[in-house]
């Protein structure tokens, strides 16, 4: 997701919890979250059913990251390597960061000058294989290395809920609180300001998280936001 | 959620909060996170607990069963404490025989309630010189939100406090009593965080403070036991100034203890 | 399993607990109980406990155990010290070692495990109170668990156990039913497709009793299943 707009236009009414295996009604083509057996399309995880733009997909309310190229994610690095970062991106396996991707100049051996294990960055997934594992890139759009503030982590399968409709949660978080924020698609949520803003943005945050499917969410967010 | 890999900039700003008197949480620095304590809820066990500190959550249960007395307390009672990391508890907690950490544990915990003089001892005595009664407190980490020494001492007096001497189905007596008590030790955990002592740590708070101190007093004010741990270090000033907070923080704990005395 | 005993276990088609012979002991299912874990359930059946958490996908320790192809399911079950009247030392033991055997190989017949190639999905199984049945409320809380974990399966599995008691097929033995009856047969199944992952027998039964007491225990399973798409349903809101 280039820009930051929730993707659940479709209505609240439309939107059914399914679990593992359920049997799906559907005319569409198989899109995530589902498996066939004998013909049938099946849920394979739990979530809500989505039967739009001709694709019939199950969005998963919990689980980890599924790295998707053109993500923008946070990252935290883990390893150094002569020529490579390795970098925590809460999936289910680490990502590698290779030197020319970073848009530094780094001699051989030398890549702790530039990033070293605990630092995070902005950065974009630029590469997914067959096999599962990733790449990530510092050379996209602002992508850069992080130098104050802090991470939060939250569940990937809520970040839509912190961005809300067309934006409105994470502006009024970053406009009550004076903070500047970057949503990872990763779940992880860079909070920059002074320190109580910061502390109060990452409340909203993880109350969000906790409380993505409860009623009345909003109303909360916006007394905590309003002390 | 767990924090294996903890950015620099987390400690950065948990860091500096803390200069300010405050945490990530929103808690002040000598502040313990929210406390419930449940007892009696296993059939199996002699007395049980399940307490949740903050997030993390420590099931204790007490089995007593009869054994032969030291050597040299022939008339005392004995007891065992053992630790169980759930791997459900923490991504990092292996299955596997018990590790350091929860070793260190058990110790710390058995040395606050035995040094306390918690147990009477005496009072478990059947046959002096041949058989006593043994508590095993066997501690069940469920969750690991962070401070798992004050949550088990907790737990291992929560069960303890309801738990109920089995003479009758061992053919000792023909009524069960209740376990005698003395006394309550309550431990409370600090953590150096930068320059600043924090108390009652998360698990984020853990994978960035350099160093640990617990210490447990019982109700009358008196020192019990200590620990220090992991390889950062306190200044003597910080050390006198966390006994002194542990005394006045700790009445949140011996509350809820009290609570469920009824 | 004593099999030989003078014990009225069921009399009249009652049951030392006032069960009848197909019934089940009373269940409660929570999903979502644990704040660390990916995926968690706390599960009561009779005077059974249970905990069951799941992290996962994740890379796989030890590298040896890893598959080029498949992620692996490394489940393990334990029973806390006090979970017993004569309370058992800590640690794994052989009958752990093979019901965590057993349990990981039925759940990697309904986890998508192609899925994430290298990987390990961890299942932790704790019991902290047992009355026989153990293993099943495990099996069954643990499938709980991977459903909130958002794992990717294609059926929860619910796990059941029938038996034999004075020389009649009952549904789900309480301890002491387990400790002087004549048959157990705990039985795992795949609800919409009605296939068995997990059986085992021990003790005596004639061919007829075995039928019956494999359609006792499938209906038992399908029982349970209800009762854990509800936890669900009740942690995630039902339909929105």
């Amino acid at each position: 997701m280039g820009k930051e707009s929730s993707d659940k236009s479709d209505s609240v009414s439309s939107r059914k919890l399914v679990l593992p295996g359920d049997l799906l009604e559907t005319k569409s083509k198989p899109g995530r979250g589902i498996f066939r057996r004998d013909g049938r399309v099946h849920a394979s995880v739990l979530g809500y059913s989505s039967d739009q733009s001709g694709y019939m997909n199950v969005n998963a309310i919990t689980g980890g990251y599924t790295p998707k190229v053109g993500d923008k994610i946070v990252a935290i690095c883990v390893e150094t390597g002569p020529s490579v970062w390795r970098m925590d991106i809460g999936a289910s396996f680490n990502s590698t960061l290779h030197h020319s991707e970073s848009g530094w100049k780094v001699p051989f051996g030398d890549t702790a000058r530039f990033l070293t294990i605990g630092d995070a960055i902005w950065a974009e997934v630029f590469m997914v294989d067959a096999a599962g594992s990733h790449q990530i890139s510092l050379k996209k759009d602002d992508c850069r290395k992080l130098y104050s503030g802090t991470i939060v982590k939250m569940g990937p399968t809520n970040v839509p809920r912190v961005i809300g409709k067309q934006g409105s949660m994470i502006t009024a978080i970053r406009e009550k609180t004076q903070t500047r924020i970057l949503i990872g698609q990763n779940g992880h949520i860079w909070i920059d300001g002074k320190g109580s803003d910061i502390a109060t943005a990452q409340k909203a945050i993880e109350m969000i998280d906790n409380e993505a499917n409860s009623k009345g969410l909003t109303k909360k967010i916006e007394k905590l936001l309003e002390k | 959620m767990s924090n294996d890999n903890v950015s620099n900039l987390m400690k950065g700003h948990m860091e500096s909060l803390a200069k300010e008197g405050k945490r990530a949480d929103g808690r002040g620095i000598n502040e313990f996170r929210k406390v419930t304590i449940e007892t009696g809820m296993l059939n199996t066990a002699e007395g049980s607990a399940m307490v949740h500190l903050g997030n993390t959550k420590v099931l204790c249960g007490i089995k007593m069963l009869i054994g032969t007395p030291y050597g040299d307390s022939p008339g005392s009672g004995t007891m065992m404490t053992s630790t169980e990391l759930a791997p459900l508890a923490d991504q990092s907690f292996d299955p596997g025989p018990p590790r350091e950490q929860s070793i260190e544990l058990s110790r710390v915990v058995d040395r606050g309630i035995r040094e306390s003089r918690m147990i009477d001892f005496e009072g478990l005595c059947i046959e002096h010189g041949e058989k006593v009664w043994t508590v095993f407190i066997d501690l069940h980490i469920l969750d690991n939100g962070g401070n798992l020494f004050d949550c088990c001492t907790l737990a291992a007096a929560a069960a303890l406090s309801n738990a109920k001497i089995p003479n009758v189905q061992h053919g000792v007596a023909d009524k069960d009593v209740d376990l005698p008590v003395t006394c309550w030790p309550i431990s409370c955990t600090f953590g150096k965080l930068g320059d600043s002592v924090i108390l009652d740590p998360t698990s984020d708070e853990e994978g960035v403070m350099s160093a640990r101190f617990t210490v447990a007093h019982d109700e009358n004010g008196n020192l019990r036991a200590a620990q220090k741990g992991m390889n950062g270090a306190f200044t003597d000033a910080e050390i006198r100034e966390a006994v002194k907070t542990a005394r006045a923080s700790d009445n949140v704990l011996r509350e809820a203890l009290k609570g469920i005395q009824g | 399993m004593a099999g030989q005993t003078d014990m009225e276990l069921i009399k009249d088609g009652v049951r030392l607990d006032g069960r009848k012979a197909d019934e089940l002991r009373e269940v409660k299912i929570v999903a979502g109980v644990l704040d660390n874990a990916n995926g968690s359930c706390y599960l009561e059946w009779g005077n059974n406990k249970v905990y069951a958490g799941v992290f996962g996908p994740m890379e796989c320790h030890p590298r040896h155990k890893q598959k080029a192809d498949r992620a692996i399911v490394q489940a393990r079950y334990t029973m806390a010290p006090f979970s017993v009247n004569d309370r058992k030392r800590p640690g794994y033991d052989r009958r752990s070692t093979e019901i965590s055997y057993i349990a990981s190989q039925a759940f990697e017949k309904v986890v998508m495990v192609e899925e994430f190639p290298k990987a390990s999905i961890r299942v932790d199984m704790q019991v902290v109170e047992a009355h026989a049945g153990t293993r099943c409320a495990a099996m069954t809380a643990a499938s709980v668990a991977l459903a909130d974990a958002g794992i990717p399966m294609r059926d929860m599995i619910p796990a059941c156990a029938s038996g034999k008691v004075n020389d009649v097929v009952v549904l789900d033995l309480n301890k002491e039913e387990d400790n002087y009856g004549q048959a157990d047969l705990p039985l795992a199944i795949i609800p919409s497709t009605g296939e068995v992952v997990l059986l085992q027998l021990d003790g005596h039964l004639t061919p007829d009793e075995f039928e019956l007491a494999l359609d006792l225990a499938t209906s038992g399973c399908m029982d349970l299943y209800k009762k854990m798409r509800l936890a669900l349903e009740n942690r995630y809101g039902g339909s929105a």
